[in-house]
C-alpha cells in the first residue's frame, strides 16, 4: 500500500478506485465518495515534508501555515454572506481574477 | 491586514467551547492542524446548522472581537450557507453547508481531536475540496491525498499495540 517514489516521480493511484463516484443528495447537493480501496504512492519529497511537519509542535505548524497575503477583490470587503454555496461559487467566478484559482474546473 | 496566530486559534477553540458552539475545522486550516504542511490565510469553520448554534457562534465571535452589525448577526443566526468575516482580529469563513459533506453529525462522528481542536477527518476535507472542484482545489488534491495516506498509516501505527 505504501510506496515511496523517487524525486521527479508523480503521485499515482495504483488501481482503479473502488466505490468512487458522485452521489446526489435529496437536497440537491453532491458528495463525491471517498476512495477506500485506492492505493496512493507518496513521492519521496512529500513524504519527507510530512515527516518534518510531524516533528514540529502544533503551534509552530499553525504559525508556519497561516500566511496572510492580499487577494484582490476577495480581501476588499470586511464581510460577505451567501444564501448558498452555489451562489458563492458563482460570485467568485464572476468577480475574482481567474488566476486566484476560485473558478470551477 | 490581520494575521492569524496560533494563540488566536486557541482563542477560537476556547471561546467556542465556552459558548457550546458545535463546529469543526475544515479545509486547509483543518489539514494544517492534522499535520499537513502547506499554507492558507484563513480558517474555515464548519458549523452545525441550527439557529441555537448560530446564536452561540455569534456570542463567541463578539467575545473574540468581531464587529458584527445586526444584519450580520441575523445572517449567522439563520445559518446562511457561507459567511465570510474579515471584520475581526483574524479572517474566518463560517460554512454551514460545505460542498461534499451531507450532514454535520456524520462529519462529527468521523472528526479528529487535535489538542482540543475539533477537526474534520481527512476524507471529509478531501471530499469537500473534490466537490468544490475549483482550480486551486484540483491543484492541491494530489498532495492532500498523499497526506491522507501518510496520516492514516501514522494513526494506525499509534493505535497498534
Amino acid at each position: 500500500l505504501y510506496n515511496v517514489l523517487g524525486e521527479g516521480d508523480r503521485l499515482q493511484h495504483a488501481g482503479e478506485p473502488q466505490g468512487c463516484g458522485i452521489t446526489q443528495f435529496e437536497n440537491g447537493g453532491k458528495r463525491i465518495m471517498p476512495e477506500p480501496a485506492t492505493e496512493v504512492e507518496i513521492p519521496r519529497e512529500w513524504q519527507e515534508e510530512f515527516e518534518a511537519a510531524a516533528r514540529r509542535p502544533l503551534a509552530v505548524r499553525w504559525n508556519y501555515g497561516l500566511v496572510k497575503t492580499y487577494k484582490p477583490v476577495l480581501d476588499d470587503a470586511p464581510y460577505r454572506s451567501f444564501e448558498s454555496m452555489e451562489e458563492y461559487r458563482q460570485w467568485c467566478e464572476a468577480n475574482l481574477p481567474e488566476w486566484l484559482g476560485y473558478g470551477r474546473v | 491586514m490581520a494575521g492569524f496566530e496560533y494563540r488566536q486559534a486557541e482563542e477560537i477553540r476556547n471561546a467556542f467551547a465556552r459558548h457550546g458552539v458545535r463546529y469543526l475545522f475544515l479545509g486547509k486550516s483543518g489539514a494544517l492542524l492534522l499535520g499537513y504542511p502547506d499554507t492558507t490565510q484563513d480558517a474555515d469553520l464548519y458549523l452545525d446548522r441550527t439557529p441555537a448554534n448560530g446564536h452561540a457562534a455569534v456570542q463567541a465571535l463578539i467575545e473574540l472581537g468581531f464587529a458584527l452589525n445586526d444584519k450580520q448577526v441575523a445572517d449567522i443566526e439563520r445559518c446562511k450557507d457561507f459567511v465570510q468575516l474579515k471584520n475581526g482580529p483574524f479572517d474566518v469563513d463560517l460554512v454551514f453547508a460545505p460542498d461534499g459533506i451531507e450532514r454535520f453529525d456524520d462529519a462529527w462522528r468521523r472528526h479528529v481531536d487535535v489538542e482540543g481542536f475539533p477537526v474534520c477527518h481527512p476524507d471529509d476535507i478531501i471530499n469537500s475540496k473534490r466537490a468544490a472542484n475549483r482550480q486551486k482545489d484540483r491543484e492541491s488534491l494530489p498532495r492532500l491525498e498523499a497526506f491522507r495516506e501518510y496520516w492514516l498509516k501514522q494513526r494506525a501505527a499509534e493505535e497498534s499495540p
